[in-house]
């Protein structure tokens, strides 16, 4: 096969940190990008054309006909969001359902497809083993909401994947993420951090960065297969707290996780999902070998730095501030002179 | 004075010198500082005077010193580790060095003072490369895990932290887990051993699992089915040699009359054990009876002549898995024969 360069690439989901992050790394790199979201992107909408579209809706496909769109990022995976578990069911099962629905008809123009999921999908449990490679997802264990949600998309991936050999296929699970707004890095930096008694987890963690840099790469150095993103050597839950500052206090009972949880949101104000309840008494650890010796690259902070680099501020803030409305027009109005622009010496020739 | 005025000047404005905020609140007087400074000399001094007056009156050693600085040491050690902080490194199993060596000198106690181990062969543990150790399982609690770890690691010339493989349902027990991952423990899992063993350590493998450890005291010294052989398998991969060794003494910590099954469903556990002492003392039964070991280390049996491959060879797994088994078997008797008595 010889070597494909995306040449029209759709980026779903850019309106999250991640997605605008990926959105404006891959603009120098690729002649034509869009993205599509349900709501408004906050940022990054100069280099791309931004297209108002729900991945749960059909209209998916047509966008992706009607653009003639060869590579597919998608990055509409809810894992870390204070929505109720059925709309996360909804856009993570539902809406990749429909994107590869929209990709896998046999005109389709989609060659690549990048799919994000994240290291929840395997699950924490004490009977597993220290670290998980890219084939040990447990089918077989009553997985908890989203981990259930994760598992099924990515059979749906995987499916896609055997049907449609013309299409490359990547999946990166992705390792926990400690930037301001998720859930992990809010309880880290509670003052009084409550744990589990009797646990001290290892965390993996992944930075920002690398993050965006992983999606950016798969999708620019095109590899097919299933691939575990997160940073090198682990710490513990109780190093973690103590590099924010804060204080572990072990006084959530070990069994009956649901009550601690309803506690937590009660007294700390933090809602914890169950899937992290999970991580944070056993610890998810990936074994990231394959990124290193397929894609050749490895994430540039290690799980360590990632926490320094949180603890001291200094974490990326993807996010802008919110663009006030006027800025919002002017943007719009710049992304319209471009577009005339370039049609300008099409119509020439 | 006015040189003195520039002096001060240039010592306030100066960058090199570290602002020191003056401590707030009550202080006590200078003596009494310098007393509780010099406090730990004063009473190391009124122990050593103590003990040897009492050796001239008694004769004997009555305050051991050696073992009082042994528990200084550990009390000091204990301190440093905790204002480390968060700044202190694991491995990717979770495994932390210096606390665990901290924890030694307790073990070492039970080693030396409270079982008597005697250890033999140790020099067969290699001093660098991974190797794989396989041992009896016996006693409710895996004390003799943690008796093998203190054995290569104060009696081998080269001291080397062992790495055991725990059953998962202890790794999902609080506290427990946070021990055993600290001290170096991983998951019993095929796919921890071969890691570690890739990483040339020294991995402490009980093939009997909790079969051996939860089975009555009329079995004891008679070795249950050794699993499936998968720890040959692992070895043969890996290319590890594979070292038995044979554990007496362990038998008689816990004496286990009966086993009350539906009670450990009830909490999760693997077997509930009912001992002359537990439960009917209460915490009191969970103090082990000091019983006299021996621990053998057999000459390794190497695998290099063997290609990967055969790790798939059933049969070859099998009889390989029986060899280890009647080798740790034979050193239980021999070491059987060697104790003078049960307590001795």
């Amino acid at each position: 096969m010889p070597p494909f360069s995306p040449h029209r690439v759709l980026v779903t989901g850019v309106s999250n940190p991640l997605g605008a992050e990926v959105a404006r790394r891959l603009a120098p790199q690729v002649p034509f990008l869009f993205g599509c979201d349900k709501v408004d992107p906050v940022s990054a909408l100069e280099e791309m054309d931004f297209v108002h579209a729900d991945t749960r809706l059909s209209v998916i496909g047509k966008l992706v006909r009607q653009l003639k769109i060869d590579t597919v990022v998608h990055l509409a995976v809810m894992v870390d969001s204070p929505t109720e578990e059925r709309s996360i069911h909804e856009t993570d099962v539902i809406g990749t359902m429909n994107v590869l629905v929209g990709c896998a008809a046999p005109s389709s123009p989609v060659r690549r497809l990048v799919v994000k999921s994240s290291a929840v999908v395997y699950g924490a449990s004490p009977s597993d083993p220290s670290f998980f490679s890219e084939d040990m997802t447990n089918w077989d264990k009553p997985a908890s909401g989203i981990t259930r949600d994760l598992l099924e998309m990515e059979q749906l991936v995987s499916e896609f994947a055997l049907r449609n050999e013309h299409c490359g296929v990547t999946v990166l699970r992705l390792g926990l993420r400690v930037s301001e707004d998720t859930t992990l890095a809010r309880y880290l930096s509670l003052p009084i951090v409550p744990t589990f008694a009797g646990f001290d987890p290892r965390l993996q963690l992944l930075h920002e960065d690398d993050a965006a840099e992983a999606v950016v790469r798969s999708v620019i150095g095109a590899r097919p297969g299933v691939f575990n993103v997160a940073g090198d050597g682990v710490i513990l839950l109780s190093q973690a707290i103590g590099i924010m500052g804060g204080r572990p206090a072990p006084v959530l009972p070990p069994y009956g996780r649901w009550l601690s949880r309803l506690g937590l949101k009660a007294l700390a104000g933090v809602e914890m999902p169950a899937h992290l309840a999970d991580i944070l008494s056993f610890g998810v650890v990936m074994d990231c070998t394959r990124l290193v010796s397929e894609l050749g690259w490895r994430p540039a902070y290690s799980t360590r730095q990632t926490m320094d680099a949180l603890a001291s501020g200094k974490n990326v803030d993807l996010v802008e501030p919110p663009s006030p409305p006027q800025e919002y027009e002017l943007q719009v109005f710049l992304q319209q002179r471009r577009r005339r622009r370039q049609q300008l010496p099409a119509g020439r020739n | 004075m006015i040189v003195q005025e520039a002096r001060e000047e240039r010592r306030r404005t100066s960058k090199k010198a570290e602002i020191v905020a003056p401590r707030q609140g009550f202080r006590l007087p200078r003596p009494i500082r310098r007393l509780q400074r010099q406090a730990p000399t004063i009473a190391l001094r009124a122990v050593g005077e103590l003990s040897t007056r009492l050796r001239d009156i008694t004769g004997r050693n009555v305050i051991d010193l050696n073992r009082l600085m042994e528990v200084a040491q550990f009390v000091y050690q204990q301190r440093e580790l905790a204002r480390r902080g968060p700044n202190f490194m694991v491995d990717d199993f979770g495994f932390d060095p210096a606390w665990t060596e901290s924890l030694l000198i307790a073990f070492k106690a039970l080693y030396r003072d409270y079982w008597r181990v005697e250890t033999t062969g140790v020099e067969h543990v290699p001093s660098s490369g991974r190797a794989l150790l396989v041992a009896n399982h016996a006693g409710v609690l895996p004390w003799d895990g943690t008796m093998i770890k203190t054995a290569v690691f104060t009696e081998h010339s080269r001291p080397r932290h062992v790495r055991a493989l725990v059953a998962s349902q202890f790794m999902g027990m609080p506290a427990l887990s946070w021990f055993l991952r600290r001290t170096g423990q991983a998951v019993g899992h095929p796919d921890d051993t071969r890691r570690l063993l890739e990483r040339d350590e020294l991995v402490l493998v009980f093939p009997e699992g909790t079969r051996g450890t939860g089975k009555g005291f009329k079995d004891r010294y008679r070795l249950r089915r050794f699993g499936r052989g998968g720890f040959v398998s692992t070895a043969i991969r890996a290319q590890a040699p594979i070292i038995p060794i044979s554990v007496v003494g362990s038998e008689e910590i816990y004496p286990m009359l009966a086993d009350l099954g539906p009670v450990a469903r009830l909490f999760g556990l693997p077997y509930f054990p009912l001992t002359p002492f537990w439960p009917w003392l209460g915490p009191l039964g969970l103090i082990p009876l000091p019983s006299k070991w021996r621990i053998q280390f057999h000459a390794p049996i190497e695998v290099s002549h063997l290609d990967p491959k055969d790790a798939d060879d059933q049969h070859l797994v099998m009889a390989m898995a029986d060899d280890v088994r009647d080798i740790i078997q034979r050193g239980l008797y021999e070491n059987l024969k060697l104790r003078r008595g049960v307590f001795l």
